[in-house]
């Protein structure tokens, strides 16, 4: 708002005449109101700068000009992209009186998209494209080889530094385009990009889109990390890497595709024999996260002909019900890829796809090539068909363990578990409740807390890993139970409600060693497998108590890195009359400096955890915590360099 | 949510903290996978390389490293009289093992038995247990000390053979491996479930595995298979028969094999033409208790015909357990039923691993004794 003021009128008060009226010409009105653009201007947008034009590269490979596409982190977090195109075209654009290059670079909704001719279907999530990202860095290069020429551009902040020029010759049959840029400091407050983050996204695109070859190479380090993605076979491919740690039911995934009225539908399948439901939609290579049509389409189509073919092949049991939409997603892995020229996006972060005549395309679709591989293929069928039963039946059980626990607790007037030291507030806005590693840790939580606001429920050792077992299974664990019932919200299909979580932040606080890692693993899996609103929501958190205790003479300063350490005993004169205390277990605190250090919501620091890239995340849940130990074993090897001996206890 | 939370960029591993001396609470955003990765690889390394594992060179995991540690602090020698359980385990949680005295007991007691332990450690005096799954006394009854096996692997010790490393608070060194004369890996075994891995070495004899060391010492250049020459297989503490070679062979060369143990038995006719299997031996780490009443439960079930009657009549003599006959059943018939439903006959499936430069490492037998010459070089 005050931005706006001082733009619009000038010091002082000064009449509103037109000459007040300020048109924001071409990119200003980016650099002014990057969040309208990129979504916000944290980490995220950081990101999203490279995906706009990565997204440009999928464009032409979209269109099947384009294999085989570069991403390079350079030194000092630049970013640059290259891939083997047709080259963004270089020729004088009459209407706008300067180059094409330029006005693709400059100008706001301009490229070759809008009319779906140049692109039939585009992808982009904002349409906004290039030029924003030009806008919003402090340098950005082109060069474009095309017609055997390579050409080159400089832009610094948005506007062109110097006009295009031609710096060489090339082969005729080299084309393509490659943009250099460094985001700008004077937006972003923070310049460092994430590998991982980039890395999830550039492999999630290359299955999507098979056959495009994408590269993503690191020279930020001392050594260049470099990883190249590149699936034949598409979203089957995607389906098997996140199948990888589980024992599936189709050797095979069940792939099929179909395209009407310009929609191109793909949807690859299998089923595993855990009991979490893996499914990823995407429109125009954007992850979908809220769903839409497409999956309810899907959802339909799926249930519908399980359903029929139980029926009639007679694997079904005279007086079964019949499958429900839960039983048939137990142990489902599954993409569904639509393309589409006109996507709407709806829902609150854009990610929901809303055009309507999508469902009965995708459900016409399963209807079809489902039924007709399930006749095809017996033996697969039946596995299907069993694996549902068995999901019905512990949906069953679970109702019965579930409708046990609340009859339980109806007897009780606190209807809450024992262990459970609630807070006095009922607002759950302000409602924390930390979970904690042990009674002995959990007693100094409990004298230490803010009583009107925090709540301590201590775990008895290592929870249950719900990776391995079904619902019921779970309801049958004490522990677990506990922590739903203190939680409020319910667990399962259809019974779970988020608006009923009686804590806005649900607090892991674990001890600073091995097992507390190990328990914070095994928290993150119950929550992440049958909590994921509670993480999505950003009600997750994890305390983040100090390691060490520095002492000299009567000062007593906490450090919460081995860095700060070594940094507080040399401010405190070296060696000498310095006390370091390494705090291995909560329970060593005292309540107040327990209190102090990690409970005091005016110095404490947490960390919130967040699902940047649900996939990846599922493929990581399944290898660290399912039931294959290979994958398991070959993930601590390639991972065993990342950790110091020094930092483990020996 | 609270107005005053920043937004810092992922972190990675280590939290960053706001300023000493501010206030205001910081909030860290981070990414599942990031914390997941994190936090299970620091879990599983740590299992790997200092709680599940032994070192290839005095074949001791920490636990046991400084259990004998503490022991030798009190100078528990065998030449000494005994101190309490309890003394030893209080000292070994407060000054080198931050965690349950429980754990630590149990390591003592094991290492005590000689029918876990093909050379016990420890001397245990009072109740430690019986092959017949008995506990041992509570830890303020149980009284130890060091066996002579004990002081050879720890032989050395104070004169600077081998580094030290500062206990879990820095108050004190322990050794951060023992000198080991002996070859303790091979002889005694070990047995460990860490993450992604395991490690299973079967116990050998010390004569045998003492004699491979020399000629390896003698010839470098020996084949893994030579080595066959000098230990012929396992050397159970229990006894038992080894049923077929092949298993032996796997394991000596490769580090890994599946080496079937049998009970040791004897048939006796008696004169009323009744048969009597007498078992002497049974495999190693099988529960004696637990073994009779699986034959127990299988005669009844019927799944095995021909027992008449079940005896166990082991006594400070030796352990003897009877299975009498009906007058109509071949024992050889019942012994084979005995074998493939009980365990009287078990699989150790031997994975020969070991830290070797704090990695973990599968190896054959020779590469072993390998490590070992060079740590004792």
């Amino acid at each position: 708002m005050t931005e706006e003021q001082k733009n619009g009128t000038p010091e002082g008060a000064k009449e509103y005449t037109a000459a007040g009226i300020q048109v924001l010409k071409g990119l200003e009105a980016v650099r002014l109101r990057p969040a309208m653009y990129i979504g916000d201007t944290s980490v995220r947008g950081l990101h999203h700068l490279v995906y706009e034009v990565v997204d440009n590269s999928i464009d032409e490979a979209m269109a099947g000009y384009c294999d085989n596409i570069v991403v390079t982190i350079g030194v000092g977090d630049t970013i640059k992209v290259r891939d083997n195109g047709r080259g963004i075209p270089v020729g004088f654009h009459e209407d706008e009186g300067k180059s094409a290059l330029e006005v693709v670079l400059t100008s706001l909704h301009a490229g070759g998209k809008f009319d779906n001719e140049a692109y039939k279907v585009s992808g982009g999530l904002h349409g906004v494209g290039v030029s924003c990202v030009n806008a919003l860095s402090e340098w950005l290069t082109a060069e474009v080889h095309r017609e055997s020429k390579v050409h080159y551009m400089e832009f610094a902040r948005g506007d062109r530094k110097e006009d295009i020029k031609q710096i060489g010759n090339c082969p005729e049959d080299d084309t393509g385009t490659t943009i250099t840029f460094k985001p700008d400091h004077q937006i972003f407050p923070e310049l460092v990009f994430n590998y991982d983050t980039l890395r999830g996204r550039l492999r999630e695109l290359a299955f999507l889109n098979r056959g495009v070859r994408i590269t993503i190479i690191d020279d930020r380090g001392e050594q260049p990390r470099e990883e190249v993605f590149h699936y034949e076979g598409g979203i089957v491919e995607y389906v098997r890497w996140l199948n990888e740690s589980r024992s599936v039911i189709c050797a095979e995934p069940i792939y099929f595709e179909g395209e009407k009225d310009g929609i191109q539908i793909e949807v690859a399948m299998d089923y595993n024999e855990g009991y979490s439901e893996s499914l990823f939609t995407f429109a125009n290579n954007i992850h979908t996260h809220e769903g839409g049509s497409h999956l309810s389409g899907f959802r339909a189509g799926l249930t519908r002909t399980l359903n029929a073919y139980g029926n009639s092949s007679g694997l079904f049991k005279k007086d079964m019900k019949g499958l429900t939409g839960d039983d048939v997603r137990e142990g489902l892995t599954a993409i569904i890829a639509v393309k589409i020229p006109d996507p709407q996006f709806e829902g609150q972060t854009k990610t929901k796809l809303g055009n309507t005549e999508v469902k009965g395309q995708v459900e016409a679709l399963v209807n079809t090539y489902l039924a007709e591989y399930l006749n095809e293929h017996p033996k697969e069928a039946k596995g299907i068909i069993g694996k549902c039963i068995a999901a019905a039946q512990g949906r069953e059980a679970a109702r019965k363990a579930r409708d046990l626990t609340r009859r339980k607790s109806a007897l009780d007037s606190a209807a809450l578990p024992g262990k459970l030291a609630d807070c006095s507030s009922r607002v759950p806005e302000e409602c924390e409740i930390y979970l904690v590693e042990g009674d002995s840790a959990g007693g100094s939580a409990k004298q230490g807390r803010e009583r009107r606001n925090q709540a301590i429920l201590p775990l008895k050792g290592k929870i249950l890993n719900v990776e391995k077992a079904r619902l019921d299974k779970m309801l049958g664990n004490d522990e677990i139970r506990t922590i739903i019932t203190a939680l409020g919200t319910g667990v399962g299909a259809g019974v779970f409600d988020i608006e009923k979580l009686r804590y806005h932040k649900v607090i892991i606080m674990t001890d600073a060693d091995v097992d507390g890692s190990h328990i914070r693993t095994l928290i993150l899996t119950l929550f992440f497998r049958h909590f994921r609103e509670v993480i999505e929501n950003g009600y997750m958190y994890i305390a983040e108590p100090p390691l060490y205790r520095v002492k000299k003479g009567k000062t007593e300063i906490y450090a919460y890195s081995d860095e700060q350490k070594d940094q507080l005993v040399e401010q405190m004169g070296g060696g000498k009359g310095v006390y370091v205390q390494r705090y291995k277990g909560l329970g060593e605190m005292n309540p107040d400096q327990l209190w102090e250090t990690t409970m005091n919501p005016d110095s404490r620091t947490m960390t919130r955890v967040n699902i940047e890239d649900a996939a990846e995340a599922d493929h990581i849940f399944t290898t660290l915590m399912g039931d294959e130990v290979e994958p398991r074993r070959r993930f601590i090897e390639e991972n065993a360099s990342q950790i110091k001996l020094e930092d483990l206890d020996i | 949510m609270s107005d005053d939370h920043k937004n810092t960029p992922e972190n990675n591993d280590e939290p960053r903290v706001p300023d000493l001396g501010s206030s205001g609470e910081t909030i860290i955003e981070a990414g599942i996978v990031e914390k997941m990765r994190t936090s299970y690889i620091e879990y599983s390394m740590s299992v790997i390389i200092s709680r599940a594992l032994p070192d290839v060179r005095d074949g001791l995991k920490p636990v046991h490293r400084r259990v004998l540690t503490a022991m030798n602090d009190l100078n528990l020698s065998p030449g000494r009289p005994y101190r309490k359980s309890a003394k030893i385990t209080g000292d070994t949680t407060g000054n080198y093992h931050p965690h349950g005295t429980a754990s630590v007991y149990d390591t003592l007691v094991r290492m005590a038995q000689d029918f876990s332990l093909r050379y016990p450690l420890v001397d245990g005096q009072g109740n430690f247990g019986s092959v017949d799954g008995d506990n041992a006394a509570a830890e303020r009854y149980t009284e130890a000390r060091m066996t002579k096996v004990a002081t050879e692997i720890m032989d050395g010790l104070d004169k600077e053979t081998v580094d030290f490393i500062p206990n879990y608070d820095g108050s004190r060194m322990m050794p951060a491996v023992m000198p080991s004369k002996v070859p303790n890996l091979l002889v005694n075994g070990a047995d460990g479930i860490a993450v992604g891995m395991a490690t299973k070495i079967p116990p050998h004899n010390m004569g045998e595995v003492c004699d491979g060391l020399i000629a390896l010492l003698n010839n470098p250049d020996l084949e893994p298979a030579d080595m066959l020459d000098y230990v012929q297989g396992p050397d159970f503490p229990t006894g038992g028969i080894i049923h077929g070679r092949r298993g032996i062979y796997d394991y000596v060369t490769t580090g890994r094999g599946r080496v079937v143990v049998r009970a040791r038995t004897e048939t006796e006719i008696r004169d009323n033409g009744r048969a009597r299997i007498i078992v002497s031996e049974i495999p190693y780490q099988v529960n004696k208790s637990s073994l009779i009443e699986k034959i127990a439960n299988l005669v009844h079930a019927g799944t095995i015909e021909g027992i008449s009657d079940l005896r166990d009549e082991s006594d400070r003599e030796g352990m003897r357990i009877v299975i009498v006959l009906k007058k109509d059943a071949f024992p050889q018939v019942v012994l084979n039923k005995l074998y493939a439903h009980t365990m009287m006959q078990t699989t150790f499936g031997v994975i020969n691993l070991a830290l070797v430069n704090h990695q973990p490492r599968v190896m054959s037998t020779k590469e072993t004794m390998q490590e070992f010459l060079k740590f004792r070089e």
